[in-house]
C-alpha cells in the first residue's frame, strides 16, 4: 500500500528522516515540510544521502517552506503548493505523519 | 473523497497553520471535510483565548471562522483539553473553575469521535510538531 511520509521536523535534530528512510517501501514517497525541507539544503550529508537514492526515491517539499528557508531545489525534488499537498494525499493510500 | 484531519499542534506552531490551509486547498478541490479532530496541544488553536502579537497572523481566529464558514465538526478532545485548562462553561461549572475559554463552534467529546472520524473518511491526515 503506497504510503506519502510527511516530515516536518529537521533532519539535523532527529532521526525521523533515516527510521523513514529505513522504512520506506518501494512504492512510498516522502513530503517534506517545514524544518524537514533544511534536509535539501546543498551540500549536507542529509543531502547526500536523498540524491543517492535519485530515481528510485519519490520526494516532495512544500513550495512555501523551502522558499522561505531559501533552499534551492535540486534536480531530485518537486516543489508542491497546497493544492499539490491535497493531490498527492488522494494519489497515495495513506498518509503518514511522523508527529 | 473525504477527509478527516486530526491537529496535534497549538496555534502558534506552523503545523497548525499548514493543516489549515490544506483544510481549505481540500475543500477547494471539492473534498469532503468529515471532522477536524484536535487533540493533544491541538486544543489550544481552539481556546478562545489566545491573543497573537499584532504583527502575526491569528491561527486561532482562522481556525474558528473556518469552521463557522463552512459548517465543519469542529471536535476538542475532552480528556486533552481539561488536562490545559481549555474548557467550555458545562465544565469549567462541573470542576467549580472560574472562567470557561471554549466558545461555539468546538464541541468536547472523546477520542472515540477521532475513531468514527477515521472510519468514515478516506484518508486521515495528521499535522503536529514545528
Amino acid at each position: 500500500m503506497a504510503t506519502l511520509h510527511v516530515l516536518s521536523h529537521s533532519p539535523f535534530t532527529d532521526s525521523r528522516l533515516s527510521s523513514c528512510l529505513r522504512v520506506l517501501g518501494s512504492d512510498d514517497a516522502i513530503f517534506l515540510c517545514g524544518d524537514a525541507s533544511y534536509a535539501l539544503r546543498a551540500d549536507t550529508a542529509t543531502a547526500q544521502l536523498l540524491s543517492a537514492k535519485t530515481g528510485r526515491l519519490k520526494l516532495f517539499v512544500l513550495d512555501e517552506d523551502a522558499t522561505a528557508r531559501n533552499i534551492a531545489l535540486p534536480d531530485w525534488a518537486q516543489g508542491v503548493d497546497y493544492a499539490g499537498f491535497v493531490a498527492l494525499s488522494v494519489q497515495y493510500d495513506k498518509v503518514n505523519t511522523w508527529l | 473523497m473525504k477527509f478527516a484531519i486530526a491537529l496535534h499542534s497549538p496555534a502558534h506552531a506552523p503545523s497548525s497553520r499548514r493543516a489549515l490551509l490544506f483544510a481549505k486547498a481540500a475543500l477547494a478541490q471539492g473534498h469532503e471535510i468529515v471532522r477536524l479532530f484536535f487533540y493533544q496541544d491541538g486544543v489550544h488553536s481552539a481556546s478562545g483565548n489566545v491573543v497573537s502579537p499584532q504583527d502575526e497572523s491569528d491561527t486561532a481566529v482562522q481556525w474558528r471562522d473556518f469552521v463557522i464558514t463552512h459548517q465543519l465538526d469542529g471536535v476538542v478532545c475532552i480528556a486533552a483539553a481539561l488536562r490545559r485548562g481549555v474548557l467550555n462553561a458545562e465544565e469549567a461549572e462541573r470542576y467549580s473553575r472560574p472562567a470557561a475559554n471554549l466558545p461555539a463552534p468546538w464541541e468536547l467529546s472523546g477520542l472515540g469521535q477521532l475513531h468514527d472520524a477515521v472510519q468514515t473518511a478516506d484518508r486521515l491526515i495528521c499535522f503536529g510538531g514545528p
